[in-house]
């Protein structure tokens, strides 16, 4: 196969010094980050194990958890689409957003507040904020939707850029991540019309800013959906900016995208996965928004579109383990290749940019869409990094030399002998004719060691003097490296018919090797210990902790101190009237314009630092600058699964720190579209 | 000496690229055993095991070479007439030994006559430091070396077997060798078989840093368990006009 438009391609990535910077940048710090994620579990070798089997199982048992997820879903008031391909999906929304009332449409002037670029030909159209997620991607639904006139906003900071940018993703988890802050400052004040500034915590204010209103205004949010719990039905969402919630819960409707191999059996199996997800993307022990949504918001619709697109197809081939992807990223991260590439240099032949970059995506794309990419394949060591670094312990060198071997485009499973009808797929035409060649050799030893005689006599007369031979570089071995001489006489003519024969010690000299020590992780389940867990967790992101005997009276003092005159307050948190009377107004209505909320957690969670709150919540948890948190010192439990079964049937926020982001240059920038500020105050009087 | 059934005896699988560029690292292979007490069978009709193949996704091609292989290793060394049970086959390469604990069972899945032949071989395979530490129990073998060195676990070994803690034990071993370590040592040095003529560029990148690498250890001296990686790496040094050599750890073990 000629594939010189990828080498093209590759030469491009790899002569371009901003995007190595920014590549290099990504490497670094998720791997570091990832690591010191891990090291908090001990036992994270046995919980992949776990994961693996879990997803294994899932996989195996596809329809008939797909069944009891459906089922859920719909008894609690989710309207659920099956679609077979990318066409049916789109076709779904679009008749999803053809039947809106026709006076939600009718926002007048809300276009003045949004920048040129994004304004719509047409008169009123639809407005859908969207949330991050691959399989709107996959189908490339913004394009489908945008030549019907409709207005889709990409919602989360990187998605944002590369939308602004016309771009694809080049990172599933950081979509930007081949962007210098520069570009960014560049886009922003050619779209936005803001001064130039490369501040990355202005640049995400003023990003902030207009999504804001989007959220506020948007007739339908629109979100992918990381995981499905089959036995509640559960719908989980994790983002870090706050977006996801916003489009989950804001607009009167929503529509989650997700792929059919999307699910988990349940909560406990969830939580299992939340262990290892977000270290795996971000090095988060969990992410700042961890959502589990098992009915529509009050007043809200909401579409729940279950995509295969090729899924069935993967499943019943020889690259089924695919599908226990649960698109963490980790493994681009990892990979050496997507380390010099980036997302973009992933093309199909037709030039197209894959979906899904880096190893997972060189074996889901072909798998996924066939012929046109499956030269990506051939593009690794199988160096094994990706696999080290799967969560799920998926064996992807494994499933790249199985599309190498053309498995991808039989989908009935092997061919003759394992091997496809696109054996060697993606190779170039020298490489196949020489190891061809060499098969023959390999099975014949005396022509193998005649061979051997020819290439060292060869060698000897190309690089007479040297025992290391240049070789021009179309080569492809010379084009970086020496090649060695044959050496004059091989190991098999050395040792000749020698018998090797015994050896001339005993056993005297042999020393024992150590065995390495097993370590168990110490326990401790007391009270004050989680909580001086949880704020020293919670603290490290940036959340302040204020332990206290009397939670009302330190939150007014708090209050006051930053001169606050009115709050949103969830019902029954504080007493009114001591609010009353230190002169601070609140209400229970949401209110955008309101900077401070306070809400009430259910539990807090010792090892993340998170709270555990109702999701409903979100004009007090979310919309609001400033988040107060009261939360009682003896409802802090170790770990997330301890908080399952209180999540069961409801609308539920792992909250863990303030709403940030690290999408531009993977800086760290507290505050994008949820709070700045998170303040949980531990009551720790133990009344109550 | 015929062998006498009390001392334990191995199959000595060189591979191609350790036969046909680096005889010397097979010799001291056989040097080492040797010494250990082992009696050495180089059965000599072994030829390649068939990576190449099988990384390019020439399945059929992989299985012929496979076959040939195992048909190989399944004749009874001479000296093992009296023996039923075949010895252990040691490889000086991470990467042959992968091929055969790992590919060799994906390659012969659901095969009735050739999946238990391979299983049978590739469940005595050993690379040469994990047999040395984990089935002999040594890791002093008396070896001297002057001066640094600094060790690059090949991918294959590391992550392919995970055999990651025997060569340094064998190495921390090493009399009067100062051990410096290698920065990203894990990182693939961009061999890959056929990827390094397949995606040169991709390869030269990978080579750059890893040699980047090795000249900030200030190391004179880079130990590697497979010829694979020993060709690149000194490939790109021999290219650059670098001083630093590249030698496989059974050399180094075999330095007294």
């Amino acid at each position: 196969m000629k594939t010189d438009f990828f080498r093209k391609r590759i030469l491009e990535s790899i002569n371009d010094p901003t995007l190595q910077t920014a590549l290099d940048n990504n490497t670094e710090r998720r791997l570091k980050g990832r690591d010191l994620a891990f090291a908090s579990i001990p036992d994270w070798r046995e919980r992949r194990i776990r994961a693996h089997n879990i997803r294994a199982d899932v996989i195996e048992r596809l329809d008939e958890y797909l069944e009891t997820f459906i089922a859920r879903n719909e008894a609690n008031g989710v309207i659920v689409h099956r679609a077979k391909d990318a066409r049916e999906a789109v076709g779904i929304v679009l008749e999803i957003v053809k039947d809106m009332p026709q006076s939600r449409r009718e926002r007048g002037e809300d276009q003045k507040n949004i920048p040129v670029h994004l304004r719509s030909s047409v008169a009123n159209p639809v407005l859908i904020a969207k949330s991050k997620s691959m399989v709107s991607e996959e189908i490339e639904l913004n394009h489908a939707l945008e030549k019907e006139g409709i207005r889709v906003v990409e919602t989360d900071l990187g998605e944002y850029i590369v939308q602004l940018r016309h771009e694809r993703p080049s990172h599933i988890i950081t979509p930007a991540a081949h962007l210098k802050k520069e570009q960014v400052a560049q886009l922003f004040h050619e779209n936005l019309g803001i001064p130039y500034t490369d501040d990355i915590t202005e640049l995400t204010a003023a990003a902030r800013k207009v999504l804001r209103n989007i959220f506020l205004t948007a007739d339908i949010g629109l979100s992918g959906v990381n995981f499905g719990a089959a036995e509640t039905g559960a719908v989980c969402i994790v983002t870090n900016e706050g977006n996801g919630r916003m489009v989950t819960t804001l607009p009167k409707t929503h529509i989650a995208l997700m792929g059919m191999e999307r699910l988990v059996p349940n909560l406990d199996d969830l939580a299992l996965m939340l262990s290892l997800l977000p270290r795996s993307a971000t090095g988060q022990k969990l992410t700042v928004y961890t959502q589990l949504l098992h009915k529509p918001m009050p007043g809200q619709t909401r579409h729940l579109i279950i995509l295969d697109n090729g899924r069935s197809r993967i499943r019943a081939s020889p690259l089924k383990e695919s599908l226990y992807c649960i698109r963490c990223g980790a493994c681009l991260n990892a990979c050496p290749v997507f380390r010099e590439l980036g997302g973009h240099a992933y093309i199909g032949r037709d030039k197209s940019i894959a979906p899904y970059p880096g190893p997972i995506g060189s074996v889901i794309s072909p798998g996924l869409f066939g012929e046109n990419y499956v030269h990506l394949a051939q593009a690794s060591s199988l160096c094994g990094a990706c696999r080290d670094a799967c969560p799920v312990d998926i064996d992807l060198p494994k499933l790249l030399t199985r599309v190498r071997a053309g498995q991808s485009s039989s989908p009935s499973g092997r061919g003759a002998r394992g091997e496809g009808n696109n054996g060697g797929a993606g190779l170039t035409w020298s490489t196949k004719f020489f190891l061809q060649m060499y098969t023959r050799l390999s099975t014949q030893p005396k022509l193998f060691a005649l061979s051997q005689k020819f290439a060292s006599l060869t060698t000897t007369l190309l690089s007479p003097r040297s025992g290391w031979m240049r070789l021009p570089a179309f080569t492809g071995w010379g084009y970086s490296k020496d090649l060695p001489r044959f050496a004059g006489k091989t190991f098999r003519e050395r040792i000749g018919n020698r018998k090797l024969g015994i050896g001339t010690l005993g056993n005297s000299e042999l020393v024992n090797s150590s065995q390495p020590q097993s370590t168990n992780p110490p326990t401790s389940q007391s009270t004050n210990l989680l909580t001086d867990q949880f704020t020293t967790e919670l603290t490290a992101l940036s959340g302040n902790v204020h332990q206290t005997e009397n939670a009302a009276n330190t939150i007014i003092e708090f209050l006051i101190s930053r001169n606050i005159k009115k709050i949103y307050l969830q019902p029954n948190v504080l007493d009114d009237n001591l609010l009353r009377q230190a002169n601070i107004n609140f209400t229970h209505e949401p209110d955008p314009q309101i900077a401070v909320g306070v809400t009430k957690a259910w539990v807090g969670l010792a090892d993340t630092g998170s709270v555990l709150e109702a999701d409903e919540e979100l004009p007090g948890s979310l919309l609001p600058e400033v988040h107060i948190v009261v939360l009682k010192s003896k409802d802090i439990l170790p770990s997330l699964p301890d908080a399952m079964p209180m999540v069961k049937d409801k609308n539920a926020v792992f909250i863990t720190g303030p709403s940030r982001t690290a999408d531009i240059e993977m800086t760290l920038t507290i505050g994008v579209h949820g709070p700045k500020e998170l303040h949980v105050f531990v009551d720790v009087s133990n009344s109550g | 000496m015929p062998y006498n059934g009390l001392m334990p005896a191995v199959q000595l699988f060189i591979t191609c690229l350790t036969d046909s560029f680096f005889p010397q690292t097979g010799e001291a292979v056989v040097s080492i055993l040797h010494r250990l007490g082992m009696d050495v069978d180089f059965p000599p009709d072994q030829t390649c095991c068939g990576q190449p193949q099988f990384n390019a996704g020439l399945r059929r091609d992989a299985r012929a070479v496979a076959e040939h292989t195992i048909k190989v290793f399944e004749r009874p060394p001479r000296s093992l007439k009296t023996l039923e049970v075949l010895p252990d086959i040691v490889t000086p390469s991470g990467s042959c030994a992968h091929h055969f604990r790992h590919n060799y069972l994906e390659l012969f899945e659901g095969d009735s006559v050739w999946y238990p032949r391979a299983k049978a071989l590739a469940d005595r395979t050993y690379e040469f430091t994990e047999y040395l530490v984990d089935k002999l129990g040594v890791t002093d073998l008396g070896a001297k070396w002057d001066g640094a060195l600094t060790y690059h676990p090949s991918c294959h070994t590391l992550r392919g077997i995970n055999v990651g803690r025997q060569p340094r034990a064998l190495l921390a071993n090493v009399h009067g060798a100062t051990l410096v370590d290698l920065p990203n040592a894990e990182e693939c040095c961009g061999f890959g078989g056929v990827m390094s003529v397949e995606h040169p560029e991709l390869s030269a990148e990978w080579l750059k840093r890893k040699i980047s690498n090795l000249e900030a250890t200030q190391s004179p001296t880079l130990v590697v368990t497979d010829a694979g990686c020993l060709m690149h790496i000194m490939g790109g040094l021999k290219r650059q006009g670098k001083k630093q050599r590249v030698i496989h750890i059974a050399e180094v073990l075999n330095h007294r």
